[in-house]
């Protein structure tokens, strides 16, 4: 068997690891931008709870959370499926850190800006549609990149709730044939061209919205 | 005709006076500066006209209704006050062209190629067309303001609110915003123009109101005021003033 048949077996495992990433950091975005939103528009009060959840899901281990949801729910009842398991341990966790970014890309946008809008006769909502987060989310690439990155190097947790993603694969493998040094060096190099192309799709994007001016330093 | 009229206007913050009895009156077409030293309450007061802030006490007369009242749409006046900042306040994330079409669209509910027809037009009234493509970060202060104004007599405002629109300028930038005003009198468009700027005030005419503490202290032609006027408080901000430029 040779490194490249190796490479090819553990290929199967990277579709898996790549739908994990996705879904999580998927999941990670509409919570980040819902805790941003939240923070943004909300009341004092709406304010003090989505501080005490970025708190507490920035402080928890991912393996712990994801054991409490796939194993432990199930005791009271409650079956959750080991994707959305993924989701609610690892995706809430992003979504705790990326809503972190996205208050602070906010911060950056300038005030007087709001306030022109304001003075044009715009809602406190239009003004965040139009105006706070076309800039925030220029503003967040290198920290999303960085959320992004950090999701795939969690996605290996997948293998205890039983999906079968790269690590698992690997781990099958080298039980059968012993050559677990070649194996796990294959498994790096998988991860990293994930990488490489999760980053390089990311700041394509950013190049083809990007504005003169704006975030450039 | 009478556009837009205060009375006994007040403002306070947290208890603390910023506005007191202020009487203003603003006819259709006209323009009126109003200048004061720093902190005096000028931006208080544009804000308040066009209900950014809520004033504490009196009244705000626009075209003949009580925008005080406290069932007032506020949005849909400050739809009809254009208004027009020290720092420009361009949106950095849109085109010159977007930036002008923006309120038109998202406000007005016009279609993009009538917006963009419409943006042309008042980008090629402020002399900008050329530039429409460009962002802000691309142009210089006195462009920006210009497509400021673009910006805001786009939407066919009943009156321009502007807020020190020369003082993040040098001094041949602030002549091409004069000119503008300059201009923008001449076809009649009423201005409420809040400046520490002597010359913009000597160089648009028009009636100078003079705020101190929250208080109008005085009002007539710039020249009245400027020259030497009996209130050793007008007198000592305009020599100030004078000296600064
Ligand atoms: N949001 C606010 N909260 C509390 N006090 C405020 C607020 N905004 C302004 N003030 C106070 O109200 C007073 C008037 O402020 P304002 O900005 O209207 O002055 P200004 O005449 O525009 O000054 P400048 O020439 O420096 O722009 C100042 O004493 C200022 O400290
Ligand atoms: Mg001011």
């Amino acid at each position: 068997m040779s490194f490249i048949d190796i490479l090819a077996l553990l290929a199967t495992g990277a579709g898996y690891t790549i739908l994990v990433t996705l879904m999580c950091s998927a999941t990670g975005m509409a919570v980040g931008l819902a805790i941003a939103m939240f923070h943004r528009l909300g009341s004092r009060q709406v304010s003090a709870c989505l501080a005490v959840f970025t708190y507490v899901f920035r402080g928890i281990p991912v393996l712990v959370l994801l054991f409490i949801v796939f194993f432990g729910l199930p005791g009271m009842g409650i079956g959750v499926p080991p994707l959305v398991s993924m989701m609610l341990s690892l995706g809430l966790i992003a979504g705790a850190y990326l809503g972190e970014v996205f208050r602070g890309a906010l911060d950056s946008v300038d005030g007087n800006e709001v306030l022109a809008a304001q003075a044009m006769g715009m809602s406190r909502m239009q003004v965040l549609l139009y105006i706070e987060l076309p800039q925030m989310l220029r503003f967040s690439v290198p920290g999303m990149v960085n959320e992004f990155t950090t999701v795939l190097k969690y996605s290996p947790f997948a293998y205890t709730v039983g999906i079968p993603e790269v690590m698992k694969q690997a781990m099958a493998l080298s039980a059968a044939t012993l050559r677990g040094v070649e194996i796990y060096l294959a498994v790096g190099l998988v991860y990293f061209a994930i990488y490489k192309v999760l980053v390089t799709f990311v700041w394509a994007l950013e190049k083809r919205y990007r504005v003169p001016g704006l975030t450039e330093h | 005709m009478v556009l837009l009229q205060t009375r006994n206007l007040g403002m306070e913050y947290d208890g603390k006076p910023v506005l007191r009895g202020i009487d203003l009156d603003l006819a259709e077409g006209e323009l009126k500066v109003v200048m004061g030293p720093s902190g005096c309450g000028k931006s208080t007061l544009l804000r308040c006209l066009n209900r950014l802030v809520t004033p504490t006490s009196g009244q705000i007369i626009f075209r003949d209704e009580d925008v005080t009242r406290p069932d007032t749409d506020v949005r849909a006046l400050r739809q009809r006050i254009g208004f027009v900042f020290q720092n420009f306040a361009l949106y950095r994330h849109l085109s010159v062209l977007d930036n002008v079409t923006l309120g038109l669209r998202k406000l007005r509910g016009m279609p993009l190629g009538e917006a963009v027809e419409r943006a042309k037009h008042e980008l090629r009234r402020m002399d900008m067309v050329e530039h429409h493509h460009k962002y802000p970060a691309q142009l210089s202060g006195g462009q920006k303001q210009r497509v400021a104004i673009a910006r805001a007599l786009a939407m066919d405002p009943a009156v321009l609110f502007f807020d020190e629109p020369t003082s993040a300028l040098d001094p041949l930038m602030s002549r091409e915003i004069i000119n503008v005003i300059n201009q923008l009198r001449r076809d009649n468009v009423s201005m409420l123009c809040v400046t520490h700027d002597l010359f913009l005030a000597r160089s648009v005419g028009g009636r100078v109101l003079f705020l101190d503490q929250g208080v109008i202290h005085a009002e007539g032609d710039a020249e009245q005021l400027f020259g030497n006027h009996s209130d050793p408080r007008i007198r000592a901000f305009f020599s100030q003033e004078a000296g600064n430029q």
